[in-house]
């Protein structure tokens, strides 16, 4: 069996294992937490983008995820727009402003771009509390329609319970992943990657690299999007708090832990993040402790201390080394 | 022989302080052309100015007969003028083959949006496995002699290599005219022959070179024509052997007194 063969063997393997899971754990409370760290995955794989392959410390994803979120809601309950619009309506809609945000980050780099994009999420968290007459201030949207049952002849597929929804989230996760890999893997990510490394020596080979900094603060913030307005059609609630910092500050945890610049770490740090801190909920309650918060700052200083590419670097090493201990087996299995 | 390169008056200020004033030159198709002087003479900074990294304040860069003056880094290089950098900009966490292909996108007729949407949509998404590309990178990495390297990360690679990975990478974007500032520093007599023949074969393959070089052996060697620079000012030009004899030359290189005492 060749590599390729078995690549896909594989993923054929991990598909099928997804696509049946929900029919082999019925559980709904675990499913839930399946669907949230698919959305959380969505989110930490476009903010992936922006820190890991292009070297842009964006601290005001959560803009763009609240942004997605309170689009797709009011165009829901205002306009009765098809929440399955919505989730794209609210991908363009953050796109649009992560368009904007690039052009400030033209000209600032590391701290500066950092604290302004912070200045740029606590804005229009700001707008969202203060615009009460459109979003109801701090108390949000509740009531947001869920996503609209879709017939197909005879079959009408209702999205109403944990289960439905998994499947959604599943096909946005695959999507989103198969964007980003093809776009980091492509001349365009090369590219990236290039002026993430050396600006100066990017621009000596002709990358405009103004231009490129725009076109990936756009894309990211359309994934971003979308992922809030997947987050508010399966909540049924959103409020400014989801523009907060602590929202950026998990998805940059989750893609510290994961791997930060690689393709499995967003995944990896989505899904041991939101059970960990399932868990660690069930710890607080039982010892009567605020301790979430510190596990996670103890976590992420020994990621980058002892494993810079997170868990997917952890794993990559190990499976290089099971393949050179495989190959000198066979050498010496030969005469 | 036809002019590529002309520069008229080209004069850049920091402040207060003049870092090339007043220098003209051109360079003809298929020249060498070397750029030497003492330390601090303005160099670099010309070669800066040419390549659009930092622009003129006053003068005129022409590159065949376009005004390029205003143009930045990355215009003056679609325009047909790649460079390398006296401490090398190499991009560390990329492969050294995907070094090569950053430099092998044809960006006269893609931007970022355009290759976006090839990632996404196109059939051959990943660059890795474009074989054309992947080809061609192939060839300049062996024309350079660092093919053994390529699935290395570049950041790994000893400082002589990394020096030609930038040529490679340079030469990946098919310029007409190459701006080598310093390729030699830092290396060994045996990997200085080296870079001497590739320079040559670079030259035979119709490529114009403006060439800063502090190893003697290296410039007089290669070079068709010699500029000085002294205190941002050209103080002499013209074939090797003459400039090296000319007395404004060996007063800037050996000071005042050593003229004298001469």
């Amino acid at each position: 069996m060749n590599k390729y063969t078995r690549k896909w063997l594989f993923r054929v393997l991990v598909l099928a294992v997804l696509a049946l899971l929900p029919q082999v754990i019925q559980a709904r409370y675990f499913l839930h937490l399946v669907v949230m760290a698919g959305i959380f995955t969505i989110l930490t794989l476009s903010w992936n983008l922006l820190a890991g392959y292009t070297g842009l410390l964006n601290l005001g994803h959560a803009a763009f995820y609240g942004i997605g979120a309170y689009t797709s809601s009011l165009l829901a309950m205002l306009l009765g727009i098809s929440p399955w619009i919505g989730l794209f309506a609210g991908g363009l809609t953050a796109a649009f402003f992560g368009f904007l945000l690039g052009f400030p980050a033209l000209r600032l780099s590391g701290p500066y771009l950092a604290i302004t994009t912070i200045g740029f999420a606590e804005i229009l968290r700001m707008v969202a509390i203060n615009w009460v007459d459109l979003t109801r201030g701090s108390l949000g949207l509740s009531g947001i329609p869920l996503l609209t049952p879709i017939r197909l002849g005879a079959l009408n597929i209702k999205f109403y319970f944990e289960r439905d929804y998994y499947y959604v989230v599943l096909a946005a996760v695959l999507v989103t992943l198969f964007c980003v890999r093809r776009l980091t893997q492509s001349e365009f990510g090369v590219s990236l990657q290039a002026l993430r490394d050396d600006e100066l020596g990017a621009q000596s080979v002709g990358i405009n690299t103004a231009r490129y900094k725009i076109a990936v603060f756009t894309i990211s913030a359309f994934f971003a999007g979308f992922a809030g307005a997947l987050f508010a059609h399966y909540i049924r609630l959103v409020s400014p708090e989801m523009m907060a910092l602590h929202t950026t500050f998990d998805t940059l945890t989750m893609a510290m832990i994961g791997g930060l610049g690689t393709m499995a770490g967003p995944i990896l740090g989505a899904v041991v993040i939101t059970f960990l801190s399932e868990w660690l909920r069930y710890v607080e309650d039982l010892f009567k402790v605020d301790i979430r918060l510190v596990i996670y700052g103890l976590m992420l200083i020994l990621t980058i201390l002892f494993m810079r590419e997170g868990i997917a670097g952890l794993l990559r090493e190990l499976a290089n080394k099971l393949e050179s201990s495989r190959l000198g087996r066979k050498k010496e299995s030969e005469p | 022989m036809t002019e590529i390169l002309r520069v008229e008056g080209l004069a850049k200020m920091f402040g207060g302080l003049c870092a090339v004033s007043d220098v003209s030159f051109n360079l003809n198709h298929k020249e060498i052309v070397g750029l030497i002087g003492p330390n601090g003479a303005g160099k670099t900074t010309l070669i800066n100015l040419i390549s659009g990294a930092i622009q003129p304040t006053r003068g005129r860069i022409l590159f065949n007969g376009r005004d390029i003056s205003k143009a930045k880094a990355h215009e003056v290089n679609n325009l047909g003028i790649a460079r390398t950098f006296q401490v090398v900009r190499i991009f560390g966490k990329l492969t050294v083959l995907e070094n090569v292909l950053a430099g092998l996108v044809d960006r006269r007729s893609k931007g970022p949006w355009h290759l976006a949407k090839d990632a996404i949509f196109g059939p051959a998404g990943a660059l890795v496995e474009d074989r054309e590309a992947c080809r061609r990178a192939e060839e300049l990495l062996e024309f350079v002699g660092i093919s053994r390297y390529r699935k290395e990360l570049a950041e790994n690679l000893p400082y002589a290599l990394t020096k030609r990975l930038e040529i490679a990478r340079a030469m990946a974007t098919a310029p007409k005219l190459l701006l080598l500032d310093e390729p030699s520093s830092g290396l060994n007599p045996a990997e200085l022959m080296g870079q001497i023949a590739l320079i040559n074969e670079i030259n035979r393959r119709d490529v114009s070179i403006l060439i800063i070089e502090h190893v003697m052996k290296v410039i007089m060697d290669i070079s068709h024509r010699l500029i000085v620079l002294d205190y941002g000012e050209k103080i002499a030009e013209g074939v090797p052997k003459e400039v090296c004899s000319n007395p404004k030359v060996i007063d800037a290189y050996l000071g005042g007194g050593a003229n004298a005492a001469h």
